[in-house]
């Protein structure tokens, strides 16, 4: 999933500043999961800038909606209806999601509410870890299912640095060693020697070598 | 017009807080008219800052929450999760600048436990000590 955080709203109030009739957008599918730009958190920053607004006497318009995927254009479309009524979109989707908004409706600035972060998991209620940076060629099989790309925070690939502690990172105590847990992880299923491999440096071409990036499918296209 | 009727006081109560039947709403309803909106909820954990927010928006000038005891919430974790969402939806309206006593919150006490009534009263007298709100003025 996309992670991602509200901007504070001084700064959505000063990019909203210009314009009257604002669409604050949600998206029902990552940015729900982290609660940071699902259905309540839409209607949440809405009333806040109402309020916000009525305090300050500002004559605005500022209307919500949430659709299931902003990053789809199956869903964005559905703003074909009503996205004349508003000389704004304020948007809580990814980055993706704000951009496809933007590439649909180019007559209507888009302004995006929330600060993409990574690509993580759910650990518990209200906790998310970074867990993979996208890059192209997954390594995950040679280190029992724990990315020392996202979550080493040197990215080595060849073993812990010198700093490991207690299970836990030099950078902060706080961060687990990810190669104290790929350890534990392949002495657990007797696969330790797999470190006897030496791991090249990263061909980072696969991730953005050939600058953005994107996945062609004919089985899947009409 | 009595003064507490120049302020409106949303005040959200959980059903297990003493004397809190419909009879003694109706009382309260009775007694401070337009001065006050009662809402009560199966468990306090069951607010989001989403109804405080639009509360204030919409008709308050303060909203109050009465939430069980802590240790005997039927739901076990309600009124330790509305007092996060308290916090977190008072941080929400300091950031506009509304001042954060607009949101208020009563944890009933086991030992002595306290009527709606004589909450509604507390929670009154907090509203009157704060001017209306700028959000309807
Ligand atoms: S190896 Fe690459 S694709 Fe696999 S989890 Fe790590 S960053 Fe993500
Ligand atoms: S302590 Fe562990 S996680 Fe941190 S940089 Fe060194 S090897 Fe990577």
């Amino acid at each position: 999933m996309i992670t991602g955080e509200q901007k504070p709203i001084d700064e959505i109030r000063e990019m909203i500043a210009p314009y009257k009739r604002i669409l604050v957008l949600g998206c029902a599918s990552c940015v729900a999961e982290c609660a940071a730009g699902g259905e309540k958190e839409t209607a949440m920053l809405a009333s806040t800038l109402r309020m916000a607004a009525k305090m300050k006497g500002e004559d605005v318009l500022i209307e919500e909606k949430t659709l299931d995927r902003q990053c789809v254009r199956d869903f964005v479309i559905l703003l074909d209806d009503i996205i004349e009524k508003y000389d704004a979109v304020l948007s809580l989707g990814c980055g993706a999601g704000v951009q496809a908004v933007a590439e649909m409706f180019t007559e209507v600035p888009i302004i995006p509410a929330i600060n993409t972060e990574f690509l993580g998991e759910t650990r518990d209620q209200g906790y998310w870890v970074e867990s993979c940076l996208g890059c192209g060629d997954c390594m995950l099989h040679h280190f029992g299912g724990i990315c020392p790309v996202a979550r080493c925070s040197k990215q080595l690939l060849n073993g812990p640095c010198g700093g490991s502690m207690d299970g836990r990172c030099e950078i902060n105590p706080d961060v687990k060693c990810a190669w104290h847990l790929i350890v534990d992880r392949l002495t657990k299923f007797g696969a330790l020697d797999r470190l006897e491999n030496i791991y090249p440096p990263k061909d980072w071409s696969r991730k953005q070598g050939g600058g953005p990036r994107k996945i062609v499918r004919e089985d899947q296209q009409k | 017009m009595t003064s507490e009727q120049k302020r409106t006081l949303a005040l959200y109560y959980c059903q297990n807080v003493p004397a809190s039947g419909e009879r003694e709403r109706q009382d309260l309803e009775e007694k401070y008219g337009r001065g006050i909106r009662l809402f009560t909820v199966p468990c306090s954990g069951r607010l989001e800052p989403i109804h405080l927010l639009l509360a204030l928006e919409e008709f308050a000038d303060v909203v109050f929450i009465i939430t069980c005891p802590e240790g005997v919430c039927r739901y076990s974790e309600g009124n330790k999760r509305a007092k996060k969402r308290v916090e977190k939806t008072r941080a929400i309206i300091a950031s506009i600048g509304l001042e954060v006593e607009r949101i208020g919150m009563i944890i009933g006490s086991k030992e002595n436990p306290i009527s709606l009534a004589d909450h509604a009263r507390a929670a009154m007298e907090r509203t009157l000590k704060l001017p209306p709100s700028p959000v309807h003025n």
